[in-house]
């Protein structure tokens, strides 16, 4: 062999290395409808190794993460954008909600973008009937599936220093080997309340609007951390696994607050209370009750 | 979050009587648009007045109560309760005592 040939069959094998590391939003072209969008993303590959979680994940809220917050966004796009705003619905609005309720519409054609918030709009506004039903049961296929987090938002908090997600990347607390189901890399920053404050807190939307569904990164940063708090979003919130509890896990819920209760009866000195009673002379039947209630978690109680 | 205390006669047979305190106590967030104005949308919320229980706060909340002098036996309940939403409320602790006047 030539060194010329050499060299050139070097420059192919360089380039296609380089093509298979191009971020998926310059290499995958948009999906044009749920469907294309869900198989660019397909997640049913993943419980065939990880069961237990995709188990776990499926009981939680982040599976369920769109239509579990129509009326949220219905009234974004039908009041905020129409009627306050007397803006159209485009992707870049529509991605206010869904960059955090649905990453993966991130990799949708504008029209599909679009679309989605029609369908989000008629699901509530039709709920109970026939189209209204069919719209979310469509929008059942979008949520925060696996790579969400572990392949969109992953190095989302670094971005300059990770660059865009490798397409078909898994980025992991460990980065373990998982043969050949798919490529895996060590991400630390999955593993901190910094990933979690992406969307679970204050959002600043790419135009630079503010939109706050929940505050828990500000009270978490500004009161739990400033006092010494040490706790990650994962360490409590990762318990039950992939199912990621909180307020609507009653027994979390319980976890978090702690009630004392102190009750002192007595008897109050007749005569001495502006308050009529039946027998001026006798002694007037009282209680001191005093309650404690703890914040034991990292965030604020209530919080979104 | 809300925390309910009452008081109540049991001695008295008709449940609309036996009611002799009652008091609340609610943890929350208003949330307000620039102007100052209270909203619900999240677009429309660019602060909030913060009325909820801070990290690693513990609350303390005193109550006294003067029942009337022919008053015999009174039930103390305090409820503490999560509403996940405005609608959905859970009781998520609850104490209950029972106590029995003898003041002549």
């Amino acid at each position: 062999m030539n060194v010329r040939l050499l060299f050139s069959i070097t420059q192919i094998l360089l380039l296609i290395t380089f093509l298979g590391a191009t971020p998926l939003s310059a290499s995958q072209k948009e999906a044009k409808s749920i469907d294309e969008l869900v198989a660019m993303f397909d997640e049913s590959q993943c419980m065939e190794c990880h069961e237990e979680t995709h188990s776990e994940w499926k009981n939680s809220w982040h599976s369920k993460a769109v239509i579990s917050s129509l009326k949220g966004m219905h009234n974004f796009i039908a009041i905020g954008l129409k009627k306050e705003w007397e803006t159209p619905l485009t992707k870049a609005q529509i991605m206010k909600c869904l960059d955090c309720h649905a990453p993966t519409v991130k990799y949708a054609s504008e029209e599909l973008a679009v679309e989605i918030g029609n369908m989000i709009v008629t699901a509530h506004k039709m709920k109970g009937t026939k189209q209204g039903d069919a719209a979310k049961k469509e929008l059942a296929k979008l949520n925060v599936g696996c790579l969400s987090c572990h392949n969109i938002k992953a190095g989302a908090v670094a971005r300059g220093l990770h660059g865009e997600p490798a397409p078909g990347m898994i980025y992991g607390p460990e980065g373990e080997d998982a043969d050949d189901a798919h490529e895996t890399e060590e991400l630390v920053d999955i593993t901190r309340s910094s990933f979690c404050m992406q969307c679970h807190g204050k959002y600043k939307a790419a135009d630079g609007e503010t939109i706050q569904c929940n505050t828990l990164s500000g009270s978490y940063q500004n009161t739990y951390v400033a006092q010494g708090g040490s706790q990650t979003c994962q360490d409590c919130h990762m318990k039950k696994g992939h199912t990621f509890p909180g307020g609507h896990d009653l027994d979390v819920v319980k976890e978090g607050l702690g009630l004392q209760v102190e009750i002192v009866p007595y008897g109050h000195l007749p005569g001495t209370l502006k308050k009529k009673v039946k027998d001026p002379k006798k002694w007037i039947p009282s209680a001191v009750v005093n309650v404690f209630i703890a914040n034991k978690t990292g965030h604020r109680i209530p919080d979104g | 979050m809300v925390l309910d205390v009452t008081a109540k006669n049991i001695d008295e047979k008709d449940p609309a009587k036996q009611l002799l305190f009652s008091d609340q106590k609610i943890w929350w967030e208003i949330g307000k648009d620039l102007h100052g104005r209270m909203r619900y949308g999240a677009w429309q919320i660019k602060e909030i007045v913060d009325l909820t229980l801070q990290p690693m706060e513990t609350r303390k909340e005193r109550f006294l109560m003067n029942f009337d002098t022919d008053i015999e036996t009174v039930e103390i309940e305090v409820k503490l309760s999560y509403f996940i939403n405005g609608k959905k409320g859970d009781v998520v602790h609850s104490e209950k005592k029972t106590f029995e006047y003898e003041l002549d």
